[in-house]
């Protein structure tokens, strides 16, 4: 049963990411995109990575997604569409992508994975939280408030860009 | 087990729609018009493409949402062990807040948040 929705899922996430990458109309890859990753968000969901996949439901579905199609509609031409790639191209750019992956599945396949003997991490939020808060051995509270000042950075940027460009 | 419900949940609700769907298709009356393809009853045709090129405003409320967004994903995990933690938690999260606020402060006084 798990098997069926593995693979079911990664055949959803593999159709909509070709339909992504060979989609001509602009929008449309925008929401083939949005299938695809809601698709990892069912994958991750299928292995008990609760919080992971909500994290990916809420920032890539949610926030990456909008930020996307925000940006398709601040252009100007929306319903332009791409020009149809030449038959070499698409050939020669569809044999890159085959090696890569062929490389990769090869690397993968072929590496002697090992068990730690270490005993499993219990993966829930609690166990999260307590991490992420701890002061302890194990605590990361300082890479926690570290962030912040990454996020108000990226604020700040953010803001002075986008009036920088109103004001022109 | 649960999985299995999954996979249940999962085809009725397709055969739900799939059914709907294609029982309407068998009894509807078919008739074609060119009245039928108009997109309103009456009124005036559109003119032009309807997509238009949207306000830049909109392009830095998504962005504040988006690290708005991101902070959430790390309040969840205190939220949970809250009660835990205790008061060191909180002052943990009050630092996490009050720099996130200083960041909303910076974005209201240089107007980001108004609508132009």
């Amino acid at each position: 049963m798990e098997q069926f929705f593995f693979y079911f899922i990664s055949a959803i996430i593999l159709i909509f990411s070709i339909l992504t990458v060979v989609g001509r109309k602009i929008l449309r890859v925008a929401v083939y995109l949005l299938f695809a990753l809601i698709g990892i968000a069912a994958l991750f969901f299928l292995m008990d990575y609760y919080f992971q996949g909500a994290v990916q439901l809420m920032i890539y579905a949610g926030g990456i997604i909008v930020l996307i199609i925000f940006s398709i509609m601040l252009t100007s031409n929306i319903d332009l569409k791409f020009e149809r790639v030449s038959r070499k191209k698409s050939m020669a750019s569809a044999l890159l992508c085959g090696t890569g992956a062929l490389i990769t599945s090869w690397a993968i396949l072929t590496f002697d994975f090992k068990p730690s003997g270490l005993p499993p991490l219990e993966n829930s939020m609690r166990q999260l939280g307590f991490s992420l808060l701890g002061r302890g051995a194990g605590g990361y509270v300082l890479p926690f408030e570290v962030i912040t000042i990454l996020l108000l950075a990226a604020m700040v940027g953010a803001i002075v860009i986008a009036k920088k460009q109103k004001n022109e | 087990m649960t999985k299995l419900y999954l996979l249940l949940f999962f085809i009725l609700g397709v055969s739900l729609v799939g059914v709907a769907l294609l029982i309407s298709y068998l009894f509807h009356p078919k008739s074609t018009n060119p009245q039928k393809a108009e997109p309103y009853e009456c009124g005036i045709k559109t003119h032009g493409p309807s997509w238009v090129q949207f306000n830049v405003g909109y392009y830095l409320f998504a962005i504040l949402f988006l690290i708005f967004d991101v902070d959430t994903v790390f309040i969840f995990p205190w939220a949970v062990v809250m009660k835990d933690m205790g008061v060191a938690g909180l002052v943990e999260i009050l630092i996490f807040f009050v720099v996130l606020g200083l960041g909303l402060l910076y974005g209201w006084k240089k107007g980001a948040l108004k609508w132009e």
